[in-house]
């Protein structure tokens, strides 16, 4: 019994992971240029979105079919080429959009949970 | 472990990636195997010296080649698809679509019975002059409608092609077999009626296909938030 409630969480953790990649790999190219591997890197740090590495790639170049972001590949010193990411103008109108409806929608849901955990623990996770 | 050991594994798995990449367009595929390729070496470079471990790792952590290339070639197609025409393309794509989730699925099956509707009409059309005694729009029984082939018998009577018994039942293929005679309703007019239904099935599934695949096809949930 327990064991199957532990599968669903995991399922629907997975779920809201995935819906968020998009915002998390767009924001991360908010301020700057990065190539594949500083975007996984401020992933890692900050979302804890446990994300494929190959998956990302796949991401990124759907993000630039829909002309979201663009790319570039840059000679490094390390002798072989990075393939660098911007957001275009209309990759920022967007991230911009879903950046107000995740704000917004997540304020709203954190007040809903709020009793169950307590405030005291809902600030904690904040931190 | 030698560097060129590590070097063998990488080649390999770049190798066998852009193997699994197979029909994506070649300036496509070059370009994912290069970032890939720049990827896993940037990988290494942070992490010297690159034992067979370390190797493994890196090449676990960017996925299973074939996974990966299968997840590429959904997406290439599926992005074909959204203003292609070609039915053949349109059935590969959402077959492909439909291994991956309930949305495909439907794409799918919807698909499939469009085409196989415009295809019945056109064979109707093309078979009339070979057997002009068994193709034909047939009413049966229970106002059992079916446009195709009569198997010319009285009892045990089947007609295989698009069957219609109001109020609720479709079948591509045959209703159950009915007792009794069938009638056939249009005569001379099954020409223009199967070209014009023909004609009518393919565009509307093409259309449902593109529109269905634009709005599910790449998770663009993100339209709701506008």
């Amino acid at each position: 019994m327990s064991k199957s409630t532990g599968e669903h969480s995991d399922g629907w953790e997975a779920q809201i992971r995935k819906g968020c990649l998009e915002l998390a790999i767009l924001s991360s190219l908010w301020k700057n240029r990065l190539y594949g591997l500083e975007i996984l890197r401020t992933l890692e740090g900050g979302s804890g979105l446990g994300l494929a590495e190959g998956t990302l790639y796949l991401i990124l170049n759907r993000l630039k079919a829909e002309k979201l972001v663009d790319s570039e590949w840059v000679d490094a010193r390390s002798g072989h080429p990075r393939k660098y990411y911007w957001l275009t103008e209309s990759g920022k109108e967007r991230l911009a959009r879903m950046a107000r409806f995740w704000v917004q929608f997540s304020a709203n849901l954190n007040a809903l949970v709020e009793p169950v955990l307590g405030r005291k623990e809902v600030a904690n996770v904040r931190r | 472990m030698s560097a060129d050991n590590a070097g063998g594994s990488i080649k390999q798995y770049l190798v066998r990636l852009r193997k699994a990449l197979g029909d994506v367009p070649s300036t496509e595929r070059d370009e994912i195997v290069e970032e890939i390729r720049s990827h896993i070496l940037e990988r290494i470079e942070a992490q010297e010296p690159a034992t067979e471990q370390v190797v493994n790792e890196i090449l676990r952590a960017v996925g299973d080649p074939k996974e990966l290339a299968s997840q590429y070639k959904t997406e290439a197609l599926l992005r074909r698809a959204r203003t292609s025409q070609s039915p053949l393309l349109l059935l590969r794509t959402t077959l492909r679509w439909a291994m991956s989730g309930l949305a495909g699925v439907i794409a799918f099956l919807v698909t499939a019975v469009g085409y196989g509707c415009a295809a019945v009409c056109y064979l109707c059309a093309l078979l009339k002059p070979v057997f002009p005694a068994r193709i034909g729009l047939w009413l049966g029984p229970e106002h059992t409608m079916t446009m195709g082939y009569w198997n010319g018998r009285i009892s045990a009577t089947e007609v295989y092609g698009i069957a219609v018994r109001p109020p609720a039942s479709f079948a591509l293929g045959t209703l159950s077999a009915t007792e009794g005679p069938v009638r056939e309703l249009l005569g001379p007019w099954l020409f223009p009626v199967t070209l014009l239904f023909g004609v009518v099935f393919l565009m509307a599934t093409t259309r449902f296909a593109r529109w269905f695949i634009g709005k599910f096809g790449q998770r663009r949930s993100r339209r709701s938030l506008g």
